[in-house]
């Protein structure tokens, strides 16, 4: 396994350098494609000036409240819909139409209802992940083995014990996915909303290097917006390496 | 004479208006503290009996009572074995026997010092603390039966819960239900294939076949408890065999 780390690492590396070979041979502008090390050190010289800080505060501030938001609306509806048949038939055309809109078109509408400050923006990452959440919290919660809930009906487990006792951990591992899933929609959904109206933020800092022509800033914003991405979908495995091993760990013992 | 326990009346089960019957007028007398397996071919209706006996299933017609008392839902004083172990994966062994107490009250310590002691009885004091995937299917079985006889059932059903294991597997496992239910005395209505199975663990034994289901012989077992497994060896067992499979094959 540490191989594998140590080649994917070598492979990183290598590309950097052919990155930074072809742009030094080829003599590629800068405005269109700046060296790896020219990028490193304008990433590192601002992060150190603190030029960046407040962006990365804005973004984040819209990522988590926007991912807690449609969490804690994706679980909440997903639990309740699942607990009835005839809910989940009426509500199942408005979750399709609702699931193949493209939530980000919307981004412009939010901002002329509710101005350029941090609401639309946490609007739309909250409806981004909304759908993954509620989608996988349902599925979770339906996917129950039919002879355990004959267990727990011969063990007289009201619906609230079947729940909390054996729907709850069975959804588990598929409430985590979609978490993770969510968690990536979000970042994009708080950068689109960031282009389309905003002074701070990542998103909003990528437009203002395109328009500076500023391409080391924009590939910096690019890093660091992936950087976010990536930690926070590792914090996702932290969560489930931390409190809920148990309910995910058989499903790779026993695949 | 000893009223019976349970009772199932002119029992017919049909699974669709339009299909044929499944079970069709099948009246049998359980006493209190009888074993008795049901032994037939599949599809003859074996686990329906059994989920109707549990109250999962309600019969077309006729009338299923314990202790005098009509089936309509699960009743408390019964406790039912799968054919599958059913444990739940994030729970520990320990965990999962003691589920059906914790759904009922607040667990404590005399109920863990319990659990503990039966899984010790059926040779499982070292995995109390592993979690279902880390034992054997002969294990998973075992933690089935205590957790199905934790709380003292009056009544155990069984269905085929040792059909998936090896023959070595099984024999121990039967030797091992053989005295729990010797210690416990619960009335114990048993689902299986396994002819031998059947002989070495009941009192009686109910031949189940034809379309639809209805009763073909049923069989006293001529042994007293606690048994020996080479009972499974005596003339009656192949006498029995031998009667039982003609019967299934006219």
């Amino acid at each position: 396994m540490k191989k594998i780390y140590l080649y994917s690492t070598l492979l990183f590396i290598s590309l950097l350098i052919l990155w930074e070979m072809i742009v030094k041979v080829k003599k590629i502008s800068p405005l269109i494609l700046p060296k790896p090390t020219t990028i490193a050190d304008h990433l590192f010289t601002l992060l150190l000036s603190g030029y960046f800080t407040p962006h990365i505060f804005t973004t984040l501030v819209e990522i988590i409240s926007g991912f807690f938001v449609g969490a804690l609306l994706g679980i909440g509806l997903g639990l309740l819909v699942a607990q009835s048949n005839t809910l989940r038939l009426v509500l199942k055309p408005y979750i399709i139409a609702t699931q193949a809109m493209p939530k980000v078109a919307l981004a412009p509408l939010l901002i002329l209802w509710f101005g350029y400050g941090y609401t639309p923006k946490i609007l739309i990452v909250a409806l981004i992940s909304f759908f993954p959440l509620f989608e996988s919290t349902i599925t979770g919660l339906l996917v129950v083995d039919k002879d355990r809930l004959a267990l727990f009906q011969l063990l007289k487990a009201s619906k609230w014990q079947t729940m909390w006792r054996l729907q709850m951990p069975t959804a588990i591992p598929y409430l985590l996915s979609g978490m993770r899933v969510a968690v990536v929609l979000s970042v994009v959904g708080a950068v689109v909303s960031e282009f389309i109206g905003a002074n701070k933020g990542l998103g909003a800092l990528i437009i203002v290097a395109q328009g500076m022509m500023d391409t080391p800033l924009l590939f910096s914003a690019f890093i660091l917006l992936t950087a976010i991405g990536i930690l926070l979908y590792a914090s996702i495995y932290a969560i489930e390496h931390l409190f809920l091993r148990k309910y995910t760990t058989y499903r790779r013992k026993i695949s | 004479m000893q009223a019976p326990y349970i009772q199932l009346k002119e029992i017919r089960l049909t699974f669709d208006k339009d299909q044929k019957d499944t079970i069709r007028r099948f009246s049998l007398n359980i006493k209190e503290g009888e074993f008795i397996s049901i032994v037939g071919k599949s599809g003859c209706g074996k686990t329906s009996l059994l989920q109707m006996v549990a109250g999962m299933q309600k019969p077309t017609s006729g009338l299923i009572t314990i202790g005098g008392h009509e089936v309509k839902e699960p009743v408390d004083e019964l406790s039912y074995v799968f054919q599958k172990p059913i444990l739940l994966e994030w729970k520990t062994i320990l965990e999962n026997v003691l589920l059906p107490l914790q759904l009922k009250r607040k667990l404590t310590e005399k109920d863990t010092k319990k659990a503990k002691e039966m899984l010790d009885r059926v040779g499982l004091t070292d995995a109390i603390h592993k979690f279902p995937y880390e034992c054997s299917g002969g294990m998973q079985s075992r933690v089935a039966i205590v957790r199905a006889l934790l709380d003292k059932p009056q009544i155990l059903l069984m269905d085929e819960p040792f059909s998936a294991l090896d023959s070595f597997t099984r024999d121990q496992l039967h030797v091992q239900l053989n005295e729990l239910i010797d210690t416990y005395k619960p009335t114990v209505l048993f689902v299986t294939h396994d002819l031998q199975e059947a002989f070495f663990l009941s009192d009686r034994i109910i031949l189940l076949g034809g379309e639809p289901g209805r009763i073909l012989k049923e069989y006293q077992v001529p042994f007293t408890r606690p048994r020996q497994k080479s009972i499974s060896f005596d003339q009656s067992f192949y006498n029995f065999q031998q009667d039982m499979n003609e019967r299934l094959q006219s």
